[in-house]
């Protein structure tokens, strides 16, 4: 039995199976996924492992609910006016100082991702805040959706709350304490470059526009009254409170906070048709939704036909030299099945092979790395919501703008690692 | 382009029958992983339920079996305890070998072989585990044992929360470890059922004030904390003597003191909340690592597997790997462990010495296999 | 806060039923269907 045989050969053949699925037949990638999972599993001779199949989607039942509950709040302060009316406000506001508008954009779209966890929760937030004023101002639209999508990236990354690096720190019992600042050095200098390189370039050039003007009244037609904000306070509130005090405040998780918020909405003064503006957002999340249910088919057959170990053990095994450029490239194509994935399946063994650094940095870089999945297709969760939020249909075509700030989070991730014990050394 | 691309009513009613019977094709799958597991508990055993100690969990999916045989005899109180993690099956399968086969003639035995049964009826999503394991015993039958997850089920506690915090402590961990029993200790009165099932052995363990406890368990290969004992400080003389006893007869083990920052494990809690000498032990289990390729039963009874060959060559792994590390192995490594430490209280302190007798000793386990020491099933 | 969450599983599932029937694209339609399976079974807790 060779090292390649038979597993490396699933894998081509899983992988080959999705690109054929996906692109010749042209099939939903939720559908392609399910389709390579069953060509692997048919291979690996298991069959058409029923049970495997549906407990695979299992992994992903609270992140749709999140997904699906995250996607009807953001619908509901589209259908209020609000989003608007909002952006309308910060670029008669800030419109004067670009340099601050940038990073303040960039800061304001992380902010739900550091208290969620969740880059989705950051694009369909805050990110589909801002969205209309960065386009408002000049920003392109590709790179609206690529700064977006970095954003919330790093949102998911800052402190406090960070889900990869907890899932890492528990695959080696490493307990979630003093990653506050290990963690800022990972995500600042990267936020404050996207801010400077895909927002403010074209918010300099394009503040001063007199054309806007007109195109503000219209969005501002909906008067910002504190009504209209009260879903959005509801939903800071509601996740913001769990996390600052979680000793007292009831834990109601995601999905019921952002319902509830959405609720709220029917005080904001303003009428909307509720099951159209809920059916829309199910409707616009399905896709989505379909794809971790897919690729939950996927990695539990991965699994199933020893797939998972050839990955993992191939990265492992590369010569030390090399460890790096395996990280750095492992884990985020690995994210194509969630950042969450890539973490519990790849950044646990890295951990592990790079034991003796100072573990809460090593974790914390990996942590950053593996966010880069939610870049990468088919769920690419933070990257697709990003081109759905602007309009753009074609995911690929915003990627390209994420490129180069996703290769310095790299080369930045893969940095602290190597210098761990230095910054070990100044911080402790 | 695929021809029949076009959406329906019809289309969409036979898509949602067809979700419908795979619904309750794979449902009824997943129902019968709840069917507890049959065992046979050796002459003197009495049959209990943990909730007699706390009554909070009756009822409850978390409440489980506690077997206790008591020698009139006096001495000490001990307690061996599998089952806490379900993917780890030597921890279970120890237990049970000495449920069947322990005969107490001095002192007190405990016997939990299922300690969070909640888990053991589901298996965890995208592991792919196999969902049963077989044993063949001397006359030919055949008995199997569920191989579970690490996490209480879903379907009992649902939803985690996005951080779970432990009570006693306040320390965070990612939410999924609210349902791990092991991440659960000293317990909650009222808390989620994890917690409370936590209270509940605590309970026990006060009540019945047991002398020595052990909470078995298994870890992937990988990980640093293997083939090892793991001891609280009040434990960690004894530890300390039953390792150079082990190593004496061959059996190489790791002793690591239990950290004082890592909470919510029963070498921590345990010993900070009671006179109990508690003891973690871990084989290396090649099933439930990350580094593994094919996962079915085979891998799980027999830990052959090429990836951690491979793994082992490039020295990732913390075992003495070659080409497998199977079942028996690891039920005998657990045994001899467990029958050293009972030797070794006598030596400690007398008036908490126990005897158990007609338990295999390593070398039979290696030689017979864990079946030869399972008794059959009676007929129902 | 199970009976809630399972409420709200039930909610999403309400209207992905209604997006399925409403679709025109028969593969949209298959990827709906494979939100709806674990939904169902968690929603009868199941799995």
């Amino acid at each position: 039995m060779s090292w390649f045989w038979p597993e490396g050969f699933y894998t081509l053949a899983m992988i080959t199976a999705f690109g054929f699925g996906a692109f010749a037949l042209k099939l939903p990638i939720a559908v392609a996924m399910s389709f390579a999972a069953v060509t692997g599993s048919l291979l690996g001779g298991a069959g058409i492992p029923l049970r495997h199949l549906v407990e695979g989607m299992f992994g992903y039942i609270d992140t749709i609910l999140i997904i699906a509950t995250a996607m009807i709040f953001m619908k509901t302060i589209e259908a209020t006016g609000l989003l608007e009316s909002v952006a309308a406000w910060m670029i008669r506001k800030f419109r004067s100082f670009p340099a601050v508008l940038s990073l303040g954009i960039v800061f304001l779209i992380m902010v739900p991702g550091m208290i969620t966890g969740s880059s989705t929760a950051a694009v369909l937030t805050t990110g589909a805040l801002v969205a209309p004023v960065m386009i408002k101002l000049g920003v392109p639209t590709l790179q609206t959706a690529a700064a977006i999508a970095m954003s919330a990236i790093y949102g998911m990354i800052a402190p406090p709350i960070n889900l990869p690096a907890m899932i890492i720190g528990g695959g080696i019992d490493m307990p979630y304490v003093g990653f506050g600042i290990p963690l800022l050095i990972c995500t600042v200098p990267l936020a404050v470059f996207t801010a400077l390189w895909l927002v403010y370039p074209s918010l300099r050039k394009k503040s001063h526009d007199p054309a806007l003007e007109e195109e503000l009244s219209r969005m501002a037609r909906t008067p910002l009254t504190a009504r209209l904000f009260l879903p959005m306070a509801a939903l800071v509130v509601l996740l913001g409170g769990e996390r600052m005090f979680p000793e007292v405040w009831p834990s109601l998780g995601m999905p019921l906070s952002f319902l509830i918020a959405s609720a709220v909405g029917i005080f904001s003064g303003v009428k909307w048709n509720i099951p159209e503006t809920v059916n829309e957002a199910v409707n616009d999340a399905l896709p989505v939704m379909g794809i971790l249910m897919g690729v939950g088919m996927f990695i539990q057959i991965m699994t199933l036909i020893g797939v998972r170990g050839f990955v993992v053990v191939s990265a492992l095994a590369l010569p030390a030299w090399l460890l790096y450029v395996g990280i750095a490239t492992s884990m985020p194509l690995f994210g194509a099945v969630s950042a969450f994935g890539s973490a519990s399946v790849l950044g646990v063994p890295f951990l592990l092979a790079l034991l003796g650094r100072n573990e809460i940095l090593v974790g914390s870089a990996l942590s950053l790395i593996a966010g880069l999945g939610d870049l990468m297709p088919p769920t690419a969760l933070a990257g697709i919501f990003a081109a759905q939020v602007v309009g753009e249909k074609n995911y690929f075509r915003v990627l390209r703008y994420c490129l180069v700030p996703g290769l310095l989070t790299a080369v930045w991730g893969v940095a602290v690692i190597l210098g761990a014990q230095y910054i070990a050394g100044i911080l402790y | 382009m695929l021809s029949f691309n076009k959406g329906t009513r019809t289309s969409a009613a036979f898509l949602l029958a067809f979700a419908l019977v795979l619904a309750a094709f794979t449902g009824k799958n997943f129902l019968e992983m709840r069917r507890p597991d049959r065992v046979v508990p050796a002459p003197g055993f009495t049959s209990h339920m943990l909730s007699e100690w706390f009554p909070n969990i009756s009822g409850t999916p978390v409440d489980t079996p506690v077997f206790i045989q008591d020698s009139g005899v006096p001495g000490g109180s001990v307690l061996i305890m599998g089952g806490t993690h379900p993917n780890e099956p030597a921890a279970t399968m120890t237990a049970v070998i000495f449920l069947e086969r322990a005969t107490v003639s001095r002192g007190k035995l405990f016997v939990i072989p299922f300690a969070n049964m909640s888990a053991f009826g589901h298996n965890s999503p995208q592991e792919a585990s196999p969902q049963r394991m077989h044993f063949t015993l001397p006359d030919g039958s055949v008995r199997s044992f569920r191989y579970g997850s690490r996490a209480t089920n879903p379907v009992h506690q649902w939803p985690n929360p996005d951080i779970y915090i432990h009570e006693a402590s306040g320390q965070q961990l990612s939410g999924s470890e609210m349902a791990n029993l092991n991440r659960a200790h000293p317990g909650v009165e009222d808390g989620p059922l994890t917690q409370r099932l936590a209270k509940g052995l605590l309970e026990l363990l006060l009540r019945e004030e047991i002398d020595l406890a052990f909470d078995l368990h298994e870890a992937s290969p990988e990980y640093p904390v293997v083939n090892a004992i793991v001891a609280h400080e009040n434990s960690m003389m004894l530890a300390a003597m039953v390792t150079m006893e082990l190593e004496a007869q061959g059996v190489l083990i790791r002793l690591e003191p239990s950290p004082k920052n890592l909470r919510g494990l029963t070498h921590r809690e345990w010993g900070d909340a009671t006179s109990t000498m508690p003891i973690l032990m871990e084989t290396g289990n090649p099933s439930q690592g990350r580094l593994r390729g094919r996962t079915d039963e085979h891998l799980v009874m027999t830990g052959e597997d090429k990836f951690y060959a491979k793994a082992a060559q490039l020295g990732r792994l913390f075992i003495p790997y070659v080409n497998d590390q199977p079942m028996d192995l690891r039920v005998a490594r657990h045994t001899e462990s467990i029958l050293t430490f009972l030797e070794t209280l006598e030596f400690l302190d007398p008036e908490i010495a126990i005897t158990v007798e007609g338990v295999p000793s390593y070398g039979e386990i290696l030689e017979e296999g864990v079946g030869a020491f399972l008794s059959p099933v009676p007929d129902q | 806060m199970t009976i809630i969450y399972r409420a709200i599983a039930l909610f999403i599932l309400v209207f992905v039923f209604r997006c399925m029937f409403r679709e025109k694209d028969f593969w949209k339609q298959v990827t709906a269907t494979m939100v709806v399976i674990p939904l169902i079974l968690r929603i009868l807790l199941i799995k």
